[in-house]
């Protein structure tokens, strides 16, 4: 292996000093240009060998317990494709396991078995609607009393208690899921991670040893369940909410039923603590509202009346 | 038409919101209730300037030119929604005061997120309640639930320079 160049050290250092700047566009090309670079020469030659896109074996179970690096997946893979914009569904599958079993420690599942198996059903129909069917779709209640809902990459989907009490039927929450979906399909996660990844992979490829993928996984969705506080884009929600109307539309539900959520949540008072996350995340909801109206327009107008499903939903006590 | 009757039968609303000022942004039925089925109070038209008095469900009541009645909760863009994005700022404040980043309830300030701790039990648990399409399936189909073809809808503002997705071929590779 050639010995690294001086220069691209230099540009590197530079690079770990600009990171107030990172917004810079120039800068993250150079910076991924550097890290393709050096992803190159570290190549595993075997890894060469295998086809990058692995077949999709999209209903087999994942590890249910922590997850653990499967061996042909060297770590430098993971981190390249994640750069890259080429991981797998196993690739997006192990972040967002990670991402979700966090978030699992800051608010537990509920412990109403009914209520999880009912909320799995509605979503994966809903899910079933998009152009990624044979994700290994999760979906929980968890149990805290905020007002919100999660999604992690590979399909991992979660709703507050205190969002769902709030929803009157079942296509309600097929909305309020849908959204969600909305965030997976379009991996507006990864995305944001490949974004910020290119600075902080600076520091585990060069700098501090990465002994194990697990690590390296969390060293890229940052600290504990932080990248769901952190929130994507505007635009990556005025998205979702386009497509969480539409799949709810697809499933057979009242087309307006997302709205109609989003109209409930904007009548909660700005100063409680319980969408202080929501609203520091997200748009707020009349914004998104007027926003989901323009996109609507009268493209929905022939669409037959949906169902809302109320005689069924599952009320939570 | 009994106009006059309608509008005092529409009196008691659900969820007053006050009387905002809005805008019909498409041709719209005015309904007499919230409801595909209600009765057709008025045709009203796009562009007309209405007050929002309420909401329900998927529904929003106005006013418009005296008559009042229900249309579509998107079919109405309320004139505070309508500051755009680069308002939010001036939104927030001028509707509800001081946006105060105040630490969650239980378990989900940003705090307790970032200092989470991976749960394996409960990611276990998670896997355990899955369900296969041939449950969702037949679950949808028992509440008479039928797939239907609708098209994705575009972007009406679409923004080249929001630098929302960096470089990737995740749209345009397999």
């Amino acid at each position: 292996m050639k010995p690294f160049p001086m220069h691209l050290l230099h540009l590197v250092f530079c690079g770990l000093l600009g990171i107030g700047l990172a917004q810079a566009g120039d800068f993250e090309d150079a910076l991924k240009a550097v890290l393709k670079e050096k992803l190159k020469g570290k190549e595993n030659p075997q890894a060469l060998a295998t086809p990058p896109q692995q077949p999709v074996k999209p209903t087999a179970p994942a590890q249910p317990t922590a997850p653990t690096p499967p061996a042909e997946k060297p770590k430098d893979q993971l981190l390249k494709a994640l750069l890259q914009g080429k991981t797998s569904p196993e690739e997006e599958v192990r972040i967002g396991q990670q991402i979700a079993g966090n978030l699992l420690g800051a608010a537990p599942l509920v412990r109403d078995e009914t209520l999880q198996r009912y909320v799995n059903r509605v979503g994966l129909w809903v899910a079933l609607q998009s152009e990624r069917p044979g994700l290994p779709w999760r979906f929980g209640v968890i149990d805290s009393d905020d007002i919100n809902a999660f999604a992690a990459p590979g399909g991992y989907i979660f709703v507050t208690k205190g969002l769902y009490r709030r929803l009157n039927n079942e296509a309600e929450l097929a909305g309020v899921l849908a959204h969600e979906v909305g965030h997976v399909i379009r991996r507006h996660h990864l995305k944001l991670l490949q974004k910020s990844q290119a600075i902080a992979a600076v520091g585990s490829l060069f700098g501090s040893k990465v002994s194990s993928e697990d690590q390296l996984i969390q060293n890229i969705i940052g600290n504990g369940a932080e990248v769901v506080a952190r929130g994507l884009d505007k635009d990556a929600e005025y998205e979702a909410d386009r497509i969480g109307v539409v799949l709810t539309a697809r499933a057979g539900y009242d087309v307006y039923a997302l709205p109609a959520v989003l109209a409930d949540i904007g009548h909660v008072a700005k100063g409680d603590k319980r969408v202080s996350l929501l609203f520091k995340t997200h748009p707020h909801p009349e914004e998104r509202l007027g926003r989901l109206a323009e996109a609507v327009g009268d493209l929905l107008d022939n669409v037959p009346e949906g169902q809302s499903v109320a005689s069924r939903f599952y009320r939570l006590r | 038409m009994n106009r006059k009757l309608l509008v005092l039968l529409l009196g008691l609303v659900p969820f007053p919101v006050g009387a905002a000022p809005g805008t019909l942004i498409k041709d719209e039925d005015l309904k007499s209730s919230p409801s595909a089925t209600a009765a057709k109070v008025a045709s009203v038209a796009k562009g007309s300037s209405v007050d929002v008095l309420a909401r329900e469900g998927g529904w929003t009541q106005i006013r418009v030119g005296g008559r009042t009645g229900w249309v579509r909760i998107l079919s109405v863009r309320s004139s505070v929604g309508a500051t755009g994005a680069g308002d939010l700022a001036a939104l927030t404040s001028r509707r509800e005061g001081q946006v105060v980043a105040v630490a969650g309830l239980r378990g989900l300030s940003e705090e307790e997120l970032k200092s989470a701790r991976f749960n394996a039990q409960e990611l276990a648990l998670m896997d355990r309640y899955k369900v296969d399409q041939t449950e969702a399936t037949g679950f949808a189909r028992a509440a008479g639930l039928t797939a239907r073809q609708v098209a994705y809808l575009p972007d009406p503002k679409p923004t080249s320079s929001s630098g929302g997705t960096g470089n990737n071929v995740w749209e345009f590779g397999q």
